[in-house]
């Protein structure tokens, strides 16, 4: 076979320029990417509409570059299929909605875990702790199990690896506030552990209120939806619990309550807010995985 | 301290606390929902430009009903109370009950309100607020019902904790009713004043064997199991993201609601671990 080395140099120049062009192309997208990976990874969490906004904008950017480079070279066909796979709906669901969903579970790891050191205390778990509140715990972890193990099926099901570590931002949290109950006196520490209690259901409830409008996936928001309520529940209960141990009356917890000796305003120190506020939501990706 | 000892907690302390959540929910929740309600309304109102044409047909159409309509439904204070009663005395004769006994002050135009809703053409997202507000209106009478027939003696003796319960629920009612028809208004629609006509007849008649604290807990509960399993339902119908915000914000209050009411009722509190869509309302459900 005879070469004409020229016309062979200039085709190799040319395939070069393609193959450069194409990686130009690829440039601004790529760097949007890692962009949004950052952004999640700082806490900010990703803004579903806007990578949304970046898989559609990008993914004809991408393809214009692949059609321009005559599509010869393998770089374009990976540009084509990197373009293919962020403008798909896997992409939207598998960016945003595995992440919260991780993070969703690393709460939830932290919530069963809590709620079983508690129980390990006697004034919560024991004999001598109030039948309700030993109840509610009890109740409590198990429902929570139940969430961490929805949240991880509806990872898994989107082909994410599911989450079974704890929220890493919140780990120092609680590890400061059992320190301190593991210490303090069976009135104080009850009071302690619900006040810890009452803070995680709180966060619970309002990353997954917040978590809402990010979720594409319908499965995602089925199952967001089916447990926010009943974290909200667990606040209003604690929140009734905290307000009777806060005023000496432990015995008042009772089910049911002794209603006819509640001042009025017992009624309503369970549900503060008519709207359900998101500022202690944690970051949607602060759980996510690697 | 024993089950029979005084509280230690004063009245003051309690609304002591009470108004510092309250002060958070005004600082922080309530700024949020005004966003996600704006951002919303202009979102439908960007989509619904090309659907102007067929509206006006539709509200020409509808005028007079809705007329007859908003003639006598909820335009606040006891009118609630008088729209639930009229319809029950519609239903039942029964002279025992705190619903009959409420019947008197009703007007005739509230079997009307019972009937349907506003008359106009509601379609997306617009549909599922629309239907939410009249829901909303359902649990506003329901309470303003229990706490008109609770003065009036009706239900015998009522707990000074229960009677603030429902007072808080029915505020709150009131608030989501108001951020539902902030939507319609914004996106050029008639607010929706009347109650949830597919619902309304099962609470009315409910209602009419309500004669005690308990009979009316557990009416209260009903409507608001159904509000949040509606909203959750609803989630996954709005396609809006500040639409989806202001329904999220909601649903768990609802269920907050029902916590406290299974806790009067002596059950327990949070009896799943998952909130259901059993009884949810559909956004087909709404009548124009």
């Amino acid at each position: 076979m005879d070469f004409d080395e020229t016309a062979l140099g200039g085709l190799i120049e040319e395939s070069k320029d393609t193959h450069a062009d194409a990686l130009r192309g690829a440039k601004a997208p790529l760097q949007d990417m890692v962009e949004l990976g950052r952004e999640a990874r700082a806490g900010r969490g990703v803004d579903a509409d806007e990578s949304r906004a970046f898989a559609s904008e990008n993914r004809r950017r991408l393809l214009s570059t692949a059609k321009r480079a005559g599509g010869l070279l393998g770089v374009t066909g990976v540009i084509a299929a990197i373009a293919e796979f962020i403008g798909s709906p896997a992409f939207a669901a598998s960016a945003t909605d595995v992440q919260v969903l991780q993070t969703a579970s690393s709460i939830e790891v932290l919530a069963v875990s809590t709620y079983k050191t508690a129980l390990g205390l006697p004034y919560i778990g024991g004999s001598s702790a109030n039948p309700v509140i030993k109840t509610f715990a009890t109740t409590t972890m198990q429902q929570h199990t139940d969430h961490l193990a929805a949240f991880q099926a509806a990872t898994t099901s989107l082909g994410g690896t599911k989450q079974t570590k704890p929220d890493p931002a919140f780990v120092p949290v609680v590890d400061k506030a059992v320190a301190s109950i593991t210490k303090a006196s069976p009135s104080s520490g009850a009071l302690l552990v619900v006040g810890l209690a009452l803070e995680l259901e709180n966060i619970a409830a309002e990353t997954y209120v917040n978590n809402m409008s990010l979720l594409s996936n319908a499965n995602a928001k089925k199952v967001t939806a089916s447990i926010m309520g009943v974290e909200a529940q667990h606040v209003a209960v604690l929140n009734a619990v905290q307000a009777l141990l806060k005023a000496g009356a432990a015995a008042d917890i009772t089910l049911p309550p002794p209603a006819a000796k509640l001042p009025a305003a017992a009624g309503s120190v369970g549900f503060p807010n008519a709207f359900y506020p998101t500022s202690q939501a944690a970051p949607a990706t602060q759980g996510a995985m690697s | 301290m024993s089950a029979n000892e005084p509280m230690h907690i004063s009245e003051a302390e309690l609304r002591g606390m009470t108004a510092d959540l309250d002060a958070m929910h005004h600082d922080l929740a309530l700024p949020a929902l005004h966003d996600s309600l704006a951002e919303w309304a202009a979102d439908i109102h960007q989509r619904s430009t090309g659907d102007q044409a067929e509206e006006t047909a539709a509200q020409a159409l509808f005028g007079r009903r809705r007329f007859l309509t908003r003639a006598g439904v909820v335009a606040g204070g006891a009118a609630g109370a008088a729209m639930l009663a009229a319809c029950s005395s519609s239903s039942s004769s029964s002279s025992s009950s705190a619903a009959a006994s409420a019947s008197a002050s009703g007007g005739t135009a509230t079997a009307a309100a019972a009937m349907g809703g506003e008359g106009q053409s509601l379609s997306g997202d617009l549909r599922v607020v629309g239907m939410a507000a009249s829901l909303e209106n359902s649990g506003v009478a329901t309470y303003q019902a229990g706490i008109a027939a609770a003065t009036a003696g009706k239900l015998g003796t009522v707990p000074p904790a229960v009677v603030n319960f429902a007072e808080t629920a029915m505020a709150q009612h009131e608030d989501h009713q108001k951020a539902w028809n902030a939507v319609l208004t914004s996106a050029g629609k008639k607010p929706v004043t009347a109650v949830d006509p597919v619902i309304q007849p099962t609470i009315t008649t409910a209602f009419t064997k309500v004669t005690n604290v308990t009979g009316l807990a557990k009416l209260a509960l009903m409507v608001e199991n159904i509000a949040g399993e509606t909203y959750q339902n609803g989630l996954s119908v709005i396609t809006s993201p500040a639409g989806i915000k202001t329904a999220a914000s909601i649903q768990p209050v609802e269920f907050q609601h029902a916590a406290i009411l299974y806790f009067i009722l002596g059950q327990y509190p949070v009896p799943s671990a998952f909130t259901a869509v059993t009884n949810a309302r559909s956004a087909t459900d709404y009548q124009t």
